[in-house]
């Protein structure tokens, strides 16, 4: 019997498990992230309108979901 | 789900009753009569799933433009389909630094393009289960994508065990196969052919 949920905050309301487990996979994918903050401060000034951030953005989300995947399933029935 | 009918859920999901109480629930336009007229009657069993839309310009002017696709083989019909829809359902996010998607549209990552008109349809506690399951996103999206499965490939389950079977008694029959071959081969593989003076 678990001790905790990921499916219920403290006081019982219905709350989704990916909040939790992006939190603790951030942990494994700090070097994505930083790369994005990184691009997103080189962008900040830009004007143009044709930079983006999606080629890190997109590591950083692949990276996350890897470390989610295999655990979400265990919080649903 | 134009393609899946009230009957499909017989056994599946549903008894018969239910599901032709489900089908009673609505209204089906149905051929001419001896008049000539078309007429509406209580759906039954062997109709389909009625489309919520009378043809695709209505069904674009309700979402924004967009023509919602028929979701009756949508696992099937795109590439690695239950993973893709449930990353789409469960994915809509905050879009990245330089990117902006029109008005009207959304931002999913999982979408190709990364601007869908659907906007978040899943939300947590959006639906109340019966068994007192949490209705979170990911539970009710996992749902979603069992059901599509199911749909767009009723006899999965029944064509792999036929799988099984015919792959189980051919590798028998193969086996048998080459046993006979080996033994009818046997007195020609095995003969000695000598080259002797005539004498």
């Amino acid at each position: 019997m678990r001790t905790f949920s990921l499916n219920r905050s403290d006081d019982g309301e219905v709350v989704d498990p990916r909040a939790r487990l992006d939190e603790i996979s951030k942990a494994k994918c700090v070097k994505q992230l930083m790369s994005y903050q990184a691009c997103v401060k080189r962008i900040e000034g830009d004007e143009t309108g044709h930079k983006h951030c999606t080629g890190q953005y997109f590591d950083y989300w692949a990276c996350i979901d890897k470390h989610v995947a295999p655990r979400l399933f265990k919080w649903t029935k | 789900m134009s393609l899946v009918a009230y009957r499909d859920l017989i056994g599946v999901a549903y008894t018969e009753e239910e599901v032709k109480a489900m089908a009673a629930e609505v209204e089906v336009e149905d051929g001419p009569n001896d008049e000539g007229e078309m007429y509406t009657r209580p759906g039954k069993p062997s109709d389909h799933f009625p489309s919520p839309y009378p043809n695709e310009q209505a069904a674009r002017f309700a979402n924004g433009g967009a023509y919602p696709p028929d979701l009756s083989l949508i696992t099937k019909a795109r590439h690695n389909g239950q993973n893709y829809v449930f990353a789409l359902l469960t994915g809509y996010r905050d879009p990245p630094a330089g990117v902006s998607v029109r008005e009207g549209l959304h931002y999913n990552p999982y979408f190709p393009g990364g601007a869908i008109a659907m906007p978040k349809m899943l939300m947590d506690g959006g639906v109340e289960y019966e068994d007192g399951v949490p209705a979170t996103e990911t539970q009710m999206a996992k749902d979603v994508v069992t059901f599509l499965s199911w749909a767009a490939e009723p006899e999965m389950e029944e064509r792999k065990l036929m799988g099984f079977k015919v792959i189980f008694v051919l590798t028998l029959a193969l086996i048998q196969a080459g046993y006979y071959k080996r033994w009818k081969w046997a007195p020609v593989k095995s003969r000695r052919v000598i080259v002797d003076v005539i004498n």
